[in-house]
């Protein structure tokens, strides 16, 4: 006996109205995991970067400091030998200036250059040459004068004139 | 009023409703931190990435100034590194004097964190003028020299007998290398 004149539905768990509900939801679940994938992605990109920075940051500065030695290096190089050009410089212009300083009448035999003072072995016609042409200069330049004399044998005399700095002004020099 | 509600349409709601507090939930408790979290470390990287650029820079204009200071100093950085050849220097400043003779290099110490050697030498000159033209051109020499105290000058007939000192200067690490 037939009830109804339409055949019946199969029943369905997944009714058009649930088939709507997972596709939104769905869809809003998968945007929310794949927004947190690419979080998580994003994170870890970062932390690999800032290792990879910190890395090149610690290359720089040893390479910074290695440099910096080397430029403070050269500059003690560059300082020591103007230094030590300067001196002979010096040295070149006192030695001319000491001979200089000795007049033709008086004959130098032997010169001992030191760093407080100096000694000069001659020969000289007369102790007023020697006096007045070689001893007065070498007065305004020294803070000690000796000077010795002794017969030579055309009858000049022999001189030894040994003079010395300032030990305070040759301390104040250096 | 009555609301008819059927049974699948009251499973529906409870779906709804639980895939909703789910989506939130996730939303405020996972997703929000993480993306403040990722903000902060964006932040973070592109300071350092700043801070790389300026040290980068830096680095640049460091390397710029050594380079420099090389090219300026070139005689200097060699003639420090240069270790004493009493054999060349002799070779090299013969032609200043009659005669020339460098004694064997001796330590004497440190000088502003450089090593210095002594070297004894005696020579013959003409006149004072070879010795001061001998002077200028030590100046200019493959090493770092200093003529020293004391120097003897004595006349031997036409000629003039001369001692005197040298400082030769180097490199500390030539301690060991060095004869």
């Amino acid at each position: 006996m037939r009830y109804s004149y339409i055949k019946p539905r199969t029943k369905t768990l997944f009714t058009k109205d649930i088939q709507l509900l997972f596709a939104f939801f769905g869809v809003t679940i998968f945007m929310l995991f794949s927004t947190y994938a690419f979080l998580l992605f994003r994170d870890y990109r970062f932390n690999q970067d800032r290792a990879e920075i910190n890395m090149k940051k610690e290359e720089l500065r040893i390479h910074i400091s290695k440099m910096n030695k080397q430029i403070s290096s050269i500059e003690q190089q560059s300082m020591l030998s103007e230094k030590v050009f300067t001196k002979n410089s010096v040295l070149k212009e006192s030695i001319n200036n000491l001979f200089d300083l000795v007049p033709g009448r008086i004959t130098l035999s032997e010169a001992k250059i030191m760093e407080n003072g100096l000694i000069l072995y001659g020969i000289t016609p007369n102790k007023d040459v020697y006096n007045f042409m070689l001893q007065a200069p070498l007065r305004s330049i020294f803070y000690k004068t000796y000077s010795s004399f002794y017969p030579a044998k055309n009858g000049w005399l022999r001189f030894v004139s040994t003079n010395y700095m300032n030990e305070e002004e040759l301390g104040s020099e250096d | 009023m009555k609301i008819n509600l059927s049974r699948q349409n009251i499973y529906l709601f409870a779906l709804s409703v639980f895939l909703l507090i789910f989506v939130l939930v996730f939303s405020f408790s996972i997703l929000i931190p993480e993306g403040k979290e990722y903000r902060i470390k964006r932040g973070e990287v592109n300071v350092e990435s700043r801070e790389l650029k300026q040290l980068s820079d830096f680095s640049l204009e460091t390397e710029v100034i050594l380079q420099k200071l090389q090219s300026d100093n070139l005689h200097i950085i060699t003639a420090f590194e240069n270790i004493f050849n009493a054999q060349r220097f002799e070779k090299q400043y013969k032609s200043f004097f009659s005669s020339l003779e460098v004694s064997k290099k001796s330590k004497v110490g440190d000088e502003d964190g450089f090593s210095v050697y002594e070297v004894n030498t005696s020579s013959e000159i003409s006149s004072p003028k070879s010795f001061y033209d001998f002077l200028d051109a030590v100046n200019k020499s493959d090493w770092i020299i200093a003529v020293n105290f004391p120097i003897n000058f004595k006349r031997d007939s036409e000629m003039i007998s001369s001692s005197f000192t040298m400082k030769v200067y180097g490199n500390k690490k030539d301690l060991n290398s060095s004869k």
